[in-house]
Protein backbone atom coordinates (compact mmCIF):
# COMPACT_ATOMS: atom_id res chain seq x y z
CA UNK A 1 0.00 0.00 0.00
CA UNK A 2 1.02 3.61 -0.42
CA UNK A 3 2.46 5.22 2.71
CA UNK A 4 -0.49 7.37 3.89
CA UNK A 5 -3.44 5.42 2.48
CA UNK A 6 -4.52 3.15 5.32
CA UNK A 7 -8.29 2.71 4.82
CA UNK A 8 -10.26 -0.09 3.10
CA UNK A 9 -9.70 1.35 -0.40
CA UNK A 10 -5.95 0.98 -0.21
CA UNK A 11 -4.21 -0.51 -3.24
CA UNK A 12 -1.78 -3.44 -3.28
CA UNK A 13 1.54 -2.54 -4.82
CA UNK A 14 4.52 -4.75 -5.51
CA UNK A 15 7.80 -4.03 -3.77
CA UNK A 16 9.23 -2.57 -6.97
CA UNK A 17 6.22 -0.31 -7.46
CA UNK A 18 6.65 0.91 -3.90
CA UNK A 19 10.35 1.53 -4.53
CA UNK A 20 9.33 3.59 -7.57
CA UNK A 21 7.06 5.65 -5.30
CA UNK A 22 9.83 6.09 -2.72
CA UNK A 23 12.11 7.32 -5.47
CA UNK A 24 9.58 9.93 -6.59
CA UNK A 25 9.18 11.23 -3.02
CA UNK A 26 12.97 11.46 -2.73
CA UNK A 27 13.21 13.19 -6.09
CA UNK A 28 10.64 15.75 -4.96
CA UNK A 29 12.68 16.49 -1.86
CA UNK A 30 15.73 17.00 -4.06
CA UNK A 31 13.96 19.29 -6.55
CA UNK A 32 12.16 21.35 -3.89
CA UNK A 33 15.16 21.69 -1.57
CA UNK A 34 18.43 21.33 -3.43
CA UNK A 35 17.47 22.49 -6.92
CA UNK A 36 15.17 25.27 -5.78
CA UNK A 37 17.87 26.41 -3.34
CA UNK A 38 20.39 26.37 -6.18
CA UNK A 39 18.06 28.42 -8.36
CA UNK A 40 17.74 30.97 -5.55
CA UNK A 41 21.54 31.19 -5.31
CA UNK A 42 21.87 31.72 -9.05
CA UNK A 43 19.23 34.44 -8.79
CA UNK A 44 20.91 36.20 -5.86
CA UNK A 45 24.48 35.94 -7.11
CA UNK A 46 24.05 36.30 -10.83
CA UNK A 47 20.63 37.19 -12.20
CA UNK A 48 19.75 39.99 -9.80
CA UNK A 49 23.20 41.68 -10.02
CA UNK A 50 23.10 41.50 -13.83
CA UNK A 51 19.61 42.98 -13.89
CA UNK A 52 20.75 45.75 -11.56
CA UNK A 53 23.70 46.59 -13.77
CA UNK A 54 21.42 46.98 -16.77
CA UNK A 55 18.40 48.67 -15.18
CA UNK A 56 19.94 50.50 -12.19
CA UNK A 57 17.47 48.74 -9.87
CA UNK A 58 16.54 45.22 -8.75
CA UNK A 59 13.52 43.38 -10.22
CA UNK A 60 10.35 44.49 -8.48
CA UNK A 61 7.73 42.02 -9.65
CA UNK A 62 7.31 38.28 -10.08
CA UNK A 63 7.04 38.53 -13.90
CA UNK A 64 10.31 40.52 -14.02
CA UNK A 65 12.07 37.82 -12.02
CA UNK A 66 10.53 35.10 -14.14
CA UNK A 67 11.70 36.79 -17.33
CA UNK A 68 15.20 37.33 -15.99
CA UNK A 69 15.58 33.76 -14.72
CA UNK A 70 14.00 31.71 -17.45
CA UNK A 71 17.07 31.51 -19.70
CA UNK A 72 19.26 30.15 -16.89
CA UNK A 73 20.17 26.48 -17.15
CA UNK A 74 19.25 25.94 -13.51
CA UNK A 75 15.74 27.27 -14.16
CA UNK A 76 15.36 24.91 -17.08
CA UNK A 77 16.49 21.90 -15.10
CA UNK A 78 14.42 22.89 -12.08
CA UNK A 79 11.36 23.31 -14.29
CA UNK A 80 11.81 20.26 -16.42
CA UNK A 81 12.61 18.07 -13.42
CA UNK A 82 9.68 19.42 -11.43
CA UNK A 83 7.32 18.65 -14.32
CA UNK A 84 8.83 15.20 -14.68
CA UNK A 85 8.59 14.51 -10.95
CA UNK A 86 4.99 15.65 -10.97
CA UNK A 87 4.12 13.29 -13.83
CA UNK A 88 6.06 10.50 -12.13
CA UNK A 89 3.96 10.97 -8.98
CA UNK A 90 0.85 9.88 -10.88
CA UNK A 91 2.64 7.29 -13.01
CA UNK A 92 3.99 5.64 -9.86
CA UNK A 93 0.47 4.88 -8.62
CA UNK A 94 -1.60 4.35 -11.79
CA UNK A 95 -0.57 0.77 -12.75
CA UNK A 96 -1.73 -0.74 -9.44
CA UNK A 97 -5.02 1.14 -9.63
CA UNK A 98 -5.57 0.05 -13.20
CA UNK A 99 -5.05 -3.56 -12.08
CA UNK A 100 -7.47 -3.24 -9.15
CA UNK A 101 -10.04 -0.80 -10.58
CA UNK A 102 -12.96 -3.26 -10.55
CA UNK A 103 -12.00 -4.44 -7.10
CA UNK A 104 -11.91 -0.89 -5.73
CA UNK A 105 -15.26 -0.08 -7.25
CA UNK A 106 -16.81 -3.24 -5.71
CA UNK A 107 -15.30 -2.44 -2.30
CA UNK A 108 -16.63 1.12 -2.49
CA UNK A 109 -20.14 -0.21 -3.10
CA UNK A 110 -19.95 -2.51 -0.08
CA UNK A 111 -18.71 0.35 2.11
CA UNK A 112 -21.47 2.64 0.80
CA UNK A 113 -24.17 0.15 1.73
CA UNK A 114 -22.80 -0.87 5.10
CA UNK A 115 -24.12 1.05 8.11
CA UNK A 116 -21.88 -0.78 10.55
CA UNK A 117 -19.42 2.01 11.27
CA UNK A 118 -21.03 5.12 9.76
CA UNK A 119 -24.12 6.15 7.85
CA UNK A 120 -23.33 9.08 5.60
CA UNK A 121 -25.22 9.41 2.32
CA UNK A 122 -23.99 9.49 -1.29
CA UNK A 123 -25.91 11.39 -3.96
CA UNK A 124 -24.83 11.22 -7.59
CA UNK A 125 -26.11 13.32 -10.47
CA UNK A 126 -25.15 11.64 -13.76
CA UNK A 127 -26.63 14.59 -15.70
CA UNK A 128 -24.36 17.16 -14.06
CA UNK A 129 -22.12 18.88 -16.60
CA UNK A 130 -18.43 19.15 -15.66
CA UNK A 131 -17.57 22.90 -15.76
CA UNK A 132 -15.90 23.89 -19.05
CA UNK A 133 -12.82 25.25 -17.30
CA UNK A 134 -11.87 21.86 -15.89
CA UNK A 135 -13.54 19.32 -18.20
CA UNK A 136 -10.62 19.11 -20.63
CA UNK A 137 -7.73 19.83 -18.35
CA UNK A 138 -5.31 17.35 -16.78
CA UNK A 139 -5.00 19.63 -13.77
CA UNK A 140 -1.52 19.61 -12.15
CA UNK A 141 -0.42 17.11 -14.81
CA UNK A 142 -2.74 14.45 -13.37
CA UNK A 143 -3.99 12.27 -16.23
CA UNK A 144 -7.79 12.03 -16.05
CA UNK A 145 -8.36 14.89 -13.60
CA UNK A 146 -10.89 14.29 -10.78
CA UNK A 147 -13.75 13.20 -12.97
CA UNK A 148 -12.74 10.92 -15.88
CA UNK A 149 -14.50 7.53 -15.74
CA UNK A 150 -13.08 4.33 -17.21
CA UNK A 151 -15.49 1.60 -16.03
CA UNK A 152 -19.01 1.63 -14.49
CA UNK A 153 -19.09 3.01 -10.91
CA UNK A 154 -15.45 3.96 -11.31
CA UNK A 155 -13.41 5.32 -8.39
CA UNK A 156 -10.01 5.19 -10.14
CA UNK A 157 -9.46 8.94 -10.33
CA UNK A 158 -10.16 9.14 -6.60
CA UNK A 159 -7.60 6.41 -5.96
CA UNK A 160 -5.07 8.16 -8.21
CA UNK A 161 -5.41 11.40 -6.26
CA UNK A 162 -5.31 9.70 -2.83
CA UNK A 163 -2.29 7.49 -3.53
CA UNK A 164 -0.60 10.19 -5.61
CA UNK A 165 -1.09 12.74 -2.83
CA UNK A 166 0.62 10.34 -0.45
CA UNK A 167 3.68 10.09 -2.73
CA UNK A 168 3.57 13.85 -3.29
CA UNK A 169 3.12 14.92 0.34
CA UNK A 170 5.80 12.63 1.86
CA UNK A 171 4.16 12.74 5.29
CA UNK A 172 4.08 16.54 5.23
CA UNK A 173 0.25 16.61 5.44
CA UNK A 174 -0.02 14.34 8.47
CA UNK A 175 -0.86 10.63 8.75
CA UNK A 176 -4.26 11.00 7.05
CA UNK A 177 -3.13 13.85 4.80
CA UNK A 178 -5.74 16.13 6.34
CA UNK A 179 -3.48 18.41 8.39
CA UNK A 180 -4.63 21.56 6.59
CA UNK A 181 -8.26 21.26 7.61
CA UNK A 182 -7.37 19.71 10.98
CA UNK A 183 -5.32 22.85 11.72
CA UNK A 184 -7.68 25.38 10.14
CA UNK A 185 -10.78 23.95 11.88
CA UNK A 186 -9.01 23.64 15.24
CA UNK A 187 -8.00 27.28 15.01
CA UNK A 188 -11.56 28.20 14.10
CA UNK A 189 -13.19 26.32 17.01
CA UNK A 190 -10.70 27.73 19.53
CA UNK A 191 -11.06 31.24 18.12
CA UNK A 192 -14.89 31.17 18.13
CA UNK A 193 -15.76 28.80 21.02
CA UNK A 194 -19.39 29.98 21.28
CA UNK A 195 -20.19 29.33 17.64
CA UNK A 196 -21.99 25.97 17.32
CA UNK A 197 -22.75 25.16 13.68
CA UNK A 198 -25.44 22.60 12.84
CA UNK A 199 -24.83 22.28 9.09
CA UNK A 200 -21.42 22.45 7.38
CA UNK A 201 -20.66 22.36 3.65
CA UNK A 202 -17.26 21.62 2.06
CA UNK A 203 -17.10 22.76 -1.59
CA UNK A 204 -14.73 20.99 -4.01
CA UNK A 205 -14.24 18.27 -1.40
CA UNK A 206 -12.51 15.70 -3.70
CA UNK A 207 -11.84 12.74 -1.34
CA UNK A 208 -13.06 14.31 1.89
CA UNK A 209 -9.64 15.14 3.36
CA UNK A 210 -11.06 18.61 3.95
CA UNK A 211 -14.55 17.39 4.96
CA UNK A 212 -14.12 14.81 7.72
CA UNK A 213 -12.14 16.96 10.21
CA UNK A 214 -15.24 19.18 10.61
CA UNK A 215 -17.20 16.19 11.91
CA UNK A 216 -14.45 15.67 14.51
CA UNK A 217 -14.71 19.31 15.61
CA UNK A 218 -18.53 19.37 15.60
CA UNK A 219 -19.80 15.78 16.06
CA UNK A 220 -23.45 16.87 16.19
CA UNK A 221 -23.34 18.84 12.95
CA UNK A 222 -24.50 17.52 9.58
CA UNK A 223 -21.36 17.63 7.41
CA UNK A 224 -21.59 17.50 3.61
CA UNK A 225 -18.95 17.52 0.88
CA UNK A 226 -19.76 18.40 -2.74
CA UNK A 227 -17.69 17.95 -5.89
CA UNK A 228 -18.37 17.76 -9.62
CA UNK A 229 -16.34 14.55 -10.03
CA UNK A 230 -18.36 11.35 -9.59
CA UNK A 231 -15.29 9.13 -8.95
CA UNK A 232 -14.17 11.62 -6.30
CA UNK A 233 -17.41 11.70 -4.30
CA UNK A 234 -17.87 7.92 -4.56
CA UNK A 235 -14.37 7.41 -3.23
CA UNK A 236 -14.80 10.15 -0.58
CA UNK A 237 -17.93 8.43 0.71
CA UNK A 238 -16.23 5.00 0.81
CA UNK A 239 -13.21 6.47 2.59
CA UNK A 240 -15.42 8.18 5.21
CA UNK A 241 -17.43 4.98 5.78
CA UNK A 242 -14.18 3.05 6.17
CA UNK A 243 -12.90 5.51 8.77
CA UNK A 244 -16.28 5.36 10.57
CA UNK A 245 -17.14 9.02 9.98
CA UNK A 246 -20.75 9.86 9.06
CA UNK A 247 -20.53 12.54 6.40
CA UNK A 248 -22.65 13.09 3.28
CA UNK A 249 -21.22 13.45 -0.19
CA UNK A 250 -22.98 14.76 -3.28
CA UNK A 251 -22.03 15.34 -6.89
CA UNK A 252 -22.85 19.02 -7.33
CA UNK A 253 -21.49 22.17 -8.92
CA UNK A 254 -20.68 24.78 -6.24
CA UNK A 255 -21.90 27.52 -8.60
CA UNK A 256 -25.48 26.24 -8.47
CA UNK A 257 -26.06 23.64 -5.78
CA UNK A 258 -29.90 23.75 -5.56
CA UNK A 259 -29.62 23.74 -1.75
CA UNK A 260 -32.27 26.00 -0.18
CA UNK A 261 -31.46 29.57 0.92
CA UNK A 262 -29.94 29.89 4.39
CA UNK A 263 -29.28 26.17 4.87
CA UNK A 264 -25.68 26.14 6.21
CA UNK A 265 -23.82 27.67 9.16
CA UNK A 266 -20.34 27.05 7.75
CA UNK A 267 -19.40 26.97 4.06
CA UNK A 268 -15.80 25.93 3.64
CA UNK A 269 -13.32 25.09 0.90
CA UNK A 270 -9.73 23.88 0.95
CA UNK A 271 -7.25 24.19 -1.93
CA UNK A 272 -10.26 24.67 -4.19
CA UNK A 273 -10.39 28.29 -5.36
CA UNK A 274 -7.00 28.35 -7.12
CA UNK A 275 -8.30 25.74 -9.56
CA UNK A 276 -11.31 27.90 -10.49
CA UNK A 277 -11.37 30.95 -12.82
CA UNK A 278 -12.11 34.30 -11.18
CA UNK A 279 -15.49 34.69 -12.85
CA UNK A 280 -16.63 31.34 -11.46
CA UNK A 281 -15.20 32.09 -7.99
CA UNK A 282 -17.44 35.15 -7.95
CA UNK A 283 -20.48 33.00 -8.72
CA UNK A 284 -19.45 30.47 -6.08
CA UNK A 285 -19.11 33.19 -3.41
CA UNK A 286 -22.55 34.56 -4.33
CA UNK A 287 -23.99 31.06 -4.10
CA UNK A 288 -22.31 30.61 -0.71
CA UNK A 289 -23.80 33.90 0.51
CA UNK A 290 -27.25 32.72 -0.57
CA UNK A 291 -26.87 29.34 1.18
CA UNK A 292 -25.52 30.79 4.45
CA UNK A 293 -27.77 31.39 7.43
CA UNK A 294 -27.48 34.90 8.90
CA UNK A 295 -24.63 34.70 11.41
CA UNK A 296 -23.02 31.90 9.40
CA UNK A 297 -19.51 31.96 8.04
CA UNK A 298 -17.75 31.37 4.71
CA UNK A 299 -14.18 30.11 5.14
CA UNK A 300 -11.42 29.21 2.66
CA UNK A 301 -7.98 27.72 3.05
CA UNK A 302 -5.74 28.83 0.18
CA UNK A 303 -2.25 29.74 -0.91
CA UNK A 304 -1.46 33.23 0.33
CA UNK A 305 -2.21 36.13 -2.05
CA UNK A 306 0.74 37.56 -3.96
CA UNK A 307 0.51 40.89 -2.13
CA UNK A 308 1.48 39.12 1.12
CA UNK A 309 4.67 37.71 -0.44
CA UNK A 310 7.99 38.98 -1.71
CA UNK A 311 8.43 39.25 -5.49
CA UNK A 312 10.67 36.17 -5.53
CA UNK A 313 8.24 34.05 -3.49
CA UNK A 314 5.40 35.13 -5.78
CA UNK A 315 7.44 34.12 -8.81
CA UNK A 316 8.23 30.82 -7.11
CA UNK A 317 4.57 29.99 -6.34
CA UNK A 318 3.32 31.31 -9.69
CA UNK A 319 5.56 28.78 -11.46
CA UNK A 320 2.72 26.24 -11.19
CA UNK A 321 0.37 28.46 -13.11
CA UNK A 322 2.71 28.54 -16.10
CA UNK A 323 4.08 25.01 -16.12
CA UNK A 324 2.05 22.70 -13.90
CA UNK A 325 -1.33 23.02 -15.64
CA UNK A 326 -2.80 25.28 -12.99
CA UNK A 327 -4.04 27.95 -15.41
CA UNK A 328 -6.17 29.93 -12.92
CA UNK A 329 -3.81 29.86 -9.98
CA UNK A 330 -2.00 33.13 -10.74
CA UNK A 331 -5.14 35.18 -11.36
CA UNK A 332 -6.56 33.93 -8.07
CA UNK A 333 -3.39 34.76 -6.16
CA UNK A 334 -3.24 38.20 -7.80
CA UNK A 335 -6.75 38.98 -6.56
CA UNK A 336 -7.70 40.49 -3.20
CA UNK A 337 -9.66 37.99 -1.07
CA UNK A 338 -11.46 40.75 0.83
CA UNK A 339 -12.65 42.41 -2.39
CA UNK A 340 -13.94 39.07 -3.66
CA UNK A 341 -15.93 38.56 -0.45
CA UNK A 342 -17.50 42.01 -0.53
CA UNK A 343 -18.35 41.63 -4.24
CA UNK A 344 -20.49 38.63 -3.24
CA UNK A 345 -22.48 40.60 -0.66
CA UNK A 346 -20.43 40.15 2.51
CA UNK A 347 -19.89 43.34 4.52
CA UNK A 348 -16.34 44.65 4.42
CA UNK A 349 -16.01 44.71 8.20
CA UNK A 350 -17.14 41.07 8.40
CA UNK A 351 -14.01 39.89 6.59
CA UNK A 352 -11.20 38.15 8.50
CA UNK A 353 -8.09 36.14 7.81
CA UNK A 354 -5.72 34.05 9.86
CA UNK A 355 -2.68 31.83 9.59
CA UNK A 356 -3.07 28.53 11.43
CA UNK A 357 0.11 26.72 12.55
CA UNK A 358 0.16 23.04 11.58
CA UNK A 359 -1.54 20.85 14.18
CA UNK A 360 0.51 17.86 13.05
CA UNK A 361 3.88 19.63 13.39
CA UNK A 362 3.35 21.96 16.35
CA UNK A 363 0.28 20.68 18.25
CA UNK A 364 -2.78 22.41 19.66
CA UNK A 365 -0.80 24.63 22.02
CA UNK A 366 0.82 26.42 19.05
CA UNK A 367 -2.63 27.13 17.63
CA UNK A 368 -3.87 28.51 20.95
CA UNK A 369 -0.77 30.69 21.15
CA UNK A 370 -1.26 31.95 17.58
CA UNK A 371 -4.83 32.95 18.47
CA UNK A 372 -3.67 34.81 21.59
CA UNK A 373 -0.95 36.59 19.56
CA UNK A 374 -3.41 37.58 16.85
CA UNK A 375 -5.86 38.94 19.42
CA UNK A 376 -3.14 40.95 21.12
CA UNK A 377 -1.96 42.46 17.84
CA UNK A 378 -5.24 43.71 16.44
CA UNK A 379 -8.55 45.10 17.42
CA UNK A 380 -11.68 43.28 16.41
CA UNK A 381 -12.11 40.71 13.70
CA UNK A 382 -10.30 42.29 10.82
CA UNK A 383 -6.80 41.16 11.66
CA UNK A 384 -4.13 40.24 9.16
CA UNK A 385 -2.69 36.79 9.43
CA UNK A 386 1.07 37.07 9.56
CA UNK A 387 3.21 34.71 7.52
CA UNK A 388 6.31 33.49 9.26
CA UNK A 389 8.56 30.55 8.49
CA UNK A 390 7.26 27.06 9.19
CA UNK A 391 4.32 24.88 8.28
CA UNK A 392 1.21 27.03 8.47
CA UNK A 393 -2.00 27.49 6.59
CA UNK A 394 -3.47 30.79 5.31
CA UNK A 395 -7.22 31.10 5.73
CA UNK A 396 -9.71 33.86 4.95
CA UNK A 397 -13.43 34.26 5.28
CA UNK A 398 -16.41 36.43 6.11
CA UNK A 399 -19.42 36.32 8.41
CA UNK A 400 -22.88 36.88 7.03
CA UNK B 1 9.99 -9.98 -10.35
CA UNK B 2 6.30 -9.19 -9.66
CA UNK B 3 4.66 -11.28 -6.98
CA UNK B 4 1.60 -9.03 -7.15
CA UNK B 5 -0.11 -10.88 -10.00
CA UNK B 6 -1.45 -8.79 -12.84
CA UNK B 7 -5.17 -9.51 -12.49
CA UNK B 8 -7.37 -9.30 -15.56
CA UNK B 9 -8.83 -5.81 -15.49
CA UNK B 10 -11.08 -4.11 -18.02
CA UNK B 11 -9.90 -0.70 -16.90
CA UNK B 12 -7.56 1.23 -19.16
CA UNK B 13 -6.26 4.26 -17.31
CA UNK B 14 -4.37 7.07 -18.96
CA UNK B 15 -0.72 7.80 -18.09
CA UNK B 16 0.03 10.50 -20.65
CA UNK B 17 -0.91 14.05 -19.82
CA UNK B 18 -3.07 15.49 -22.56
CA UNK B 19 -2.69 18.93 -24.13
CA UNK B 20 0.35 21.14 -24.37
CA UNK B 21 3.59 19.55 -23.19
CA UNK B 22 6.01 21.66 -21.15
CA UNK B 23 9.34 22.25 -22.84
CA UNK B 24 12.22 24.32 -21.46
CA UNK B 25 15.34 23.72 -23.56
CA UNK B 26 15.95 25.24 -26.99
CA UNK B 27 17.73 22.24 -28.46
CA UNK B 28 15.33 19.58 -29.55
CA UNK B 29 15.22 16.46 -27.46
CA UNK B 30 16.87 17.79 -24.32
CA UNK B 31 13.63 17.83 -22.32
CA UNK B 32 13.06 14.26 -23.39
CA UNK B 33 16.58 13.30 -22.37
CA UNK B 34 15.97 14.76 -18.93
CA UNK B 35 12.86 12.67 -18.64
CA UNK B 36 14.64 9.53 -19.79
CA UNK B 37 17.51 10.14 -17.39
CA UNK B 38 15.11 10.57 -14.52
CA UNK B 39 13.33 7.36 -15.30
CA UNK B 40 16.65 5.57 -15.63
CA UNK B 41 17.59 6.90 -12.25
CA UNK B 42 14.25 5.71 -10.92
CA UNK B 43 14.72 2.22 -12.30
CA UNK B 44 18.23 2.04 -10.94
CA UNK B 45 16.80 3.04 -7.61
CA UNK B 46 14.23 0.24 -7.88
CA UNK B 47 17.03 -2.26 -8.30
CA UNK B 48 19.00 -0.78 -5.44
CA UNK B 49 16.02 -0.81 -3.11
CA UNK B 50 15.24 -4.38 -4.05
CA UNK B 51 18.82 -5.41 -3.49
CA UNK B 52 18.83 -3.72 -0.12
CA UNK B 53 15.76 -5.69 0.87
CA UNK B 54 17.29 -8.94 -0.41
CA UNK B 55 20.35 -8.39 1.73
CA UNK B 56 18.37 -7.44 4.79
CA UNK B 57 16.04 -10.40 4.37
CA UNK B 58 18.90 -12.81 3.81
CA UNK B 59 20.60 -11.61 6.93
CA UNK B 60 17.43 -12.21 8.88
CA UNK B 61 16.49 -15.67 7.67
CA UNK B 62 19.34 -17.09 5.74
CA UNK B 63 17.01 -18.01 2.85
CA UNK B 64 16.03 -15.95 -0.12
CA UNK B 65 12.71 -16.58 -1.82
CA UNK B 66 10.71 -14.31 -4.14
CA UNK B 67 7.73 -14.50 -1.79
CA UNK B 68 9.97 -13.76 1.15
CA UNK B 69 11.16 -10.54 -0.49
CA UNK B 70 7.68 -9.54 -1.55
CA UNK B 71 6.31 -9.45 1.98
CA UNK B 72 9.46 -8.12 3.57
CA UNK B 73 9.27 -4.80 5.40
CA UNK B 74 12.23 -2.76 6.62
CA UNK B 75 12.39 -1.90 10.28
CA UNK B 76 12.14 1.86 10.92
CA UNK B 77 15.93 1.93 11.43
CA UNK B 78 16.61 0.07 8.20
CA UNK B 79 14.13 2.31 6.37
CA UNK B 80 15.94 5.38 7.65
CA UNK B 81 19.26 4.01 6.40
CA UNK B 82 17.83 3.18 3.00
CA UNK B 83 16.17 6.60 2.76
CA UNK B 84 19.44 8.26 3.56
CA UNK B 85 21.11 6.23 0.86
CA UNK B 86 18.40 7.23 -1.60
CA UNK B 87 19.02 10.88 -0.83
CA UNK B 88 22.72 10.54 -1.49
CA UNK B 89 22.10 8.50 -4.62
CA UNK B 90 19.93 11.24 -6.12
CA UNK B 91 22.37 13.95 -5.17
CA UNK B 92 25.16 11.98 -6.84
CA UNK B 93 23.30 11.46 -10.13
CA UNK B 94 22.37 15.12 -10.46
CA UNK B 95 25.59 16.53 -9.10
CA UNK B 96 26.24 18.76 -12.10
CA UNK B 97 23.25 20.90 -11.22
CA UNK B 98 24.41 21.43 -7.67
CA UNK B 99 27.79 22.41 -9.06
CA UNK B 100 26.21 25.20 -11.09
CA UNK B 101 24.92 26.88 -7.96
CA UNK B 102 27.83 26.11 -5.66
CA UNK B 103 30.37 27.42 -8.13
CA UNK B 104 28.74 30.82 -7.64
CA UNK B 105 28.66 30.62 -3.89
CA UNK B 106 32.45 30.50 -3.51
CA UNK B 107 34.44 33.64 -4.33
CA UNK B 108 35.88 33.57 -7.85
CA UNK B 109 39.60 32.71 -7.67
CA UNK B 110 42.15 34.26 -9.96
CA UNK B 111 42.15 31.24 -12.17
CA UNK B 112 44.71 31.35 -14.96
CA UNK B 113 43.18 31.24 -18.41
CA UNK B 114 44.00 28.26 -20.60
CA UNK B 115 44.56 28.52 -24.29
CA UNK B 116 41.79 30.15 -26.30
CA UNK B 117 39.41 27.72 -27.96
CA UNK B 118 39.87 28.11 -31.69
C1 LIG C 1 -7.67 20.67 -5.49
S1 LIG C 1 -9.13 19.81 -5.38
C2 LIG C 1 -9.68 20.11 -3.71
C3 LIG C 1 -8.98 19.29 -2.66
C4 LIG C 1 -9.77 18.98 -1.41
N1 LIG C 1 -10.63 20.04 -0.97
C5 LIG C 1 -8.76 18.62 -0.33
O1 LIG C 1 -8.56 19.44 0.57
O2 LIG C 1 -8.20 17.54 -0.38
C6 LIG C 1 -10.34 20.72 -6.31
C7 LIG C 1 -11.68 19.97 -6.47
O3 LIG C 1 -12.68 20.88 -6.88
C8 LIG C 1 -13.58 20.23 -7.75
N2 LIG C 1 -14.32 21.26 -8.49
C9 LIG C 1 -13.87 22.09 -9.46
N3 LIG C 1 -14.84 22.95 -9.83
C10 LIG C 1 -15.93 22.67 -9.04
C11 LIG C 1 -17.23 23.22 -8.92
N4 LIG C 1 -17.63 24.24 -9.69
N5 LIG C 1 -18.06 22.70 -8.01
C12 LIG C 1 -17.69 21.66 -7.21
N6 LIG C 1 -16.47 21.10 -7.28
C13 LIG C 1 -15.60 21.59 -8.18
C14 LIG C 1 -12.68 19.32 -8.56
O4 LIG C 1 -13.42 18.26 -9.14
C15 LIG C 1 -11.67 18.88 -7.52
O5 LIG C 1 -12.07 17.67 -6.93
Amino acid sequence: MTENVDHDLKVDYSRDEMARQHFVSGMRTYVLNNLSGGMRTVYNKKVEPNFKKKNKRVPKTAPEIHKALKDETIFKFYSSMRCNTQEMVWRSVIPGIERQAEDLSAKTKVLAQSTQKANGTLTLDPKLAIPRYTADLDVHLMPGNYHEEHIPDDVSQGAIFDNGLSVFAMGFLGPRMDDITQSVSTYFTKRYPDFKPKAILDMGCTLGHSTLPWKQRYPNAEVTGIDVGAPSVRYAHGRAQSYGVSANFAQKDAEHTAYPDESFDVIYSCMFLHEVPKKNIRNIFKEAYRMLKPGGVMLHYELPPNKMLSAYDSFYLDWDSFYNKEPFYKAFRDSDPQEECTAAGFKKNKYFQYVAPSLNFYGESAIIKAIADAKANTEGENHMGRLVDGVQWFTFGAWK
Amino acid sequence: MFAVKAKKSQAKLRQSVKGKQMRFFEAQGVDELVSICMTLAQELWVVKERLASVEAAAAKKGVILGQEIESFAFSPEQRAMVDEEKKQFIERVFFTLREQAESLETKPTAEPDGPKVP
